[in-house]
C-alpha cells in the first residue's frame, strides 16, 4: 500500500517566481489497485509520480509504501517512461536484462526471465534488434518488458503510450489490461486523456494545477476483466457518463486557468 | 616520401593518441562536475582559440627542437575539440535515461558505465575526427623548424628552395591522406556506434 501525506513540492521557476507543483496531496493506493492520475499539464502528476519512483525530492510530507517511507529508488518499484529511455545501443534481450544485470542476476536466469517477459510483449523474434530499428509502439513494450523483469510490486508508468500514435496506444492498452490481468501489479499510471484513465483504471484521480492538487476521485465501476471486451466497454453507460463528467471537469480547469491569466 | 610520411604520422600518432586518451577524461570530470567545469571552461576555451603557430616558438623553448616540442603542439591542437565534445556529449544525455537506471537500483558508478559512457562515446569519436583533421592542418606548423623528417617540413623547406613541383607533390599527399584518415574514422564510428543517429 502507497500512502501520500501531506506532499508539498514548490519549484522556484527561471523569472525567480515560486511554481507550487503540490499543494498538499493526501492520496492511498491499495494493493493490486490500477490507479489512473489524470489532469492538466502542470498539475504534477507526473512529478508526483517519479516521487513515489524515489527520483525526485519534495519540501514537505512522507510517502509510506507498506508504512516504509520512500528514501530512493527501490527494488520493489520500477518505472515506464514517455520516450520509452531505452538504451539504443542495447538489443532487445540486453535492454530488457538490464535492471536484473544491475543486480547481479547471473546472465542465464536473466536472460531465461527476459525471455519469457519477451514473448508476453509479443517481440519474440526481435531480441536481437536495437531500439532505433523499432517502432515506437514495440519501443515501449519493450520499456514495459524492462520494468516488469525486475518483479516490482509496484508498476509507475508516467503516460507510457503518450508518444505512440492513436492505432498502437490503443493496441497497447489492451495488451496492458491483459497483462495487468494476469499479475495484478500495484500500477499508478499517469495520463492526460480522460478515455485511457477510466479504461485502465480502478479509481481515477482527478488532479488540478498551481497548486498541484487532487480534485476528485472517481471510482470506475467497470467490470473486470476488460481485455475481453474493451469496445463493448467504451460503448457502455457508464463508460460515456465518467468521460463525460471528467472532461467537464478538466474543461472547467482549463477555463479557469485561462480566466486567471487573463486577470494577470 | 614516405620517409618523410611516416615520420609525421608517428608525430600525429603520439600528439592526437594523447589528446585521446585525456580529452575524454577531462571532458569527463567536466561534464560531471560543475565546479572543476568553471574553474577550467576558460583555459579550454583559451587554448582552443589560439593557432597552434602562435605558441609553437614557445614549444620549442620548453621541450627543445625535437620531437617532443612537436607532440606537444599535435597534443594541445587535438586535446580541446575532444574535451568539448566530451563535454556536449553529456550534457546532452536525456535525463530520462538515467533515471530509468536509477530507478532500477543502479549506483552511480553504474550509471557512469552503463549510461553516461556508451551515451557519451558517439561526440566522443566525432571529437577524435574534428580533432585528427585539426592535428593535419597543424602539421606543417609542427614542422617548421627542424621539421625533416616530416611531410609538413618537407613541404615548407621545399618551397623555400624553390622546389614547386616537390611542394605541390606534398600538399597533395598531406591532404589526401587527411581525407583517407577521416573517411576511415568515419568508419570506425559508424562500427562502433551503428546506433547513432537512429530514434530513441
Amino acid at each position: 500500500m502507497i500512502e501520500i501525506n501531506q506532499l508539498t513540492k514548490t519549484f522556484t521557476s527561471q523569472d525567480g517566481t515560486p511554481v507550487h507543483a503540490l499543494g498538499g496531496v493526501d492520496l492511498t493506493v491499495n494493493d493490486n489497485e490500477f490507479l489512473t492520475l489524470l489532469g492538466p499539464s502542470g498539475c504534477g502528476k507526473t512529478t508526483m509520480l517519479k516521487m513515489i519512483a524515489g527520483l525526485q525530492g519534495w519540501d514537505g510530507g512522507t510517502i509510506t509504501i507498506d508504512g516504509k517511507a520512500v528514501t530512493g529508488p527501490g527494488p520493489d518499484r520500477s518505472m515506464v517512461f514517455q520516450n520509452f529511455a531505452l538504451l539504443p545501443w542495447a538489443t532487445v534481450m540486453d535492454n530488457v536484462c538490464f535492471g536484473l544485470r544491475l543486480r547481479g542476476t547471473e546472465r542465464r536466469a536473466r536472460e531465461e526471465r527476459a525471455q519469457e517477459l519477451i514473448e508476453m510483449v509479443g517481440l519474440s523474434g526481435f531480441e536481437s534488434k536495437r531500439p532505433g530499428e523499432l517502432s515506437g509502439g514495440m519501443q515501449q513494450r519493450v520499456g514495459i518488458a524492462r520494468a516488469l523483469a525486475v518483479d516490482p510490486q509496484i508498476l509507475l508508468m508516467d503516460e507510457p503510450f503518450g508518444a505512440v500514435d492513436e492505432q498502437t496506444r490503443r493496441l497497447l492498452q489492451e495488451e496492458l489490461l491483459s497483462i495487468w490481468e494476469r499479475n495484478r501489479l500495484t500500477v499508478v499510471f499517469v495520463t492526460h486523456s480522460m478515455e485511457e484513465a477510466v479504461l485502465l483504471g480502478d479509481r481515477v484521480v482527478l488532479m488540478s494545477a498551481r497548486p498541484g492538487q487532487i480534485s476528485e476521485i472517481v471510482e470506475v465501476p467497470l467490470a473486470r476483466p476488460r481485455s475481453s471486451d474493451v469496445g463493448g466497454l467504451e460503448r457502455s453507460r457508464e463508460y460515456t457518463e465518467i468521460t463525460a463528467h471528467l472532461w467537464d471537469q478538466l474543461r472547467s480547469m482549463h477555463s479557469e486557468h485561462r480566466a486567471v491569466e487573463a486577470v494577470r | 616520401m614516405w620517409e618523410h610520411l611516416l615520420a609525421s604520422f608517428r608525430r600525429i600518432g603520439v600528439g592526437v593518441g594523447c589528446a585521446i586518451v585525456l580529452g575524454p577524461l577531462v571532458g569527463f570530470l567536466m561534464g560531471r562536475s560543475r565546479w572543476v567545469n568553471s574553474l577550467t571552461e576558460p583555459y579550454l576555451n583559451f587554448l582552443r582559440a589560439l593557432p597552434p603557430l602562435g605558441y609553437i616558438g614557445l614549444l620549442i623553448v620548453w621541450f627543445g627542437i625535437g620531437d617532443l616540442s612537436k607532440y606537444w603542439l599535435l597534443f594541445l591542437a587535438a586535446f580541446p575539440p575532444i574535451a568539448i565534445s566530451t563535454i556536449n556529449g553529456m550534457r546532452g544525455i536525456r535525463a530520462d535515461r538515467i533515471q530509468a537506471a536509477e530507478s532500477m537500483g543502479a549506483n552511480s558508478w553504474q550509471i557512469t558505465t552503463h549510461v553516461i559512457l556508451p551515451s557519451t562515446l558517439p561526440d566522443i569519436l566525432s571529437g577524435i575526427r574534428i580533432a585528427t583533421g585539426f592535428a593535419w592542418t597543424t602539421v606543417v606548423a609542427a614542422e617548421l623548424n627542424n621539421g625533416i623528417p616530416g611531410i609538413g617540413g618537407l613541404a615548407y623547406v621545399s618551397g623555400t628552395q624553390l622546389q614547386t613541383a616537390l611542394t605541390i607533390a606534398c600538399i597533395m599527399v598531406i591532404g589526401l591522406c587527411a581525407v583517407a584518415l577521416d573517411t576511415a574514422l568515419k568508419y570506425l564510428a559508424q562500427l562502433l556506434v551503428p546506433w547513432h543517429g537512429k530514434a530513441s
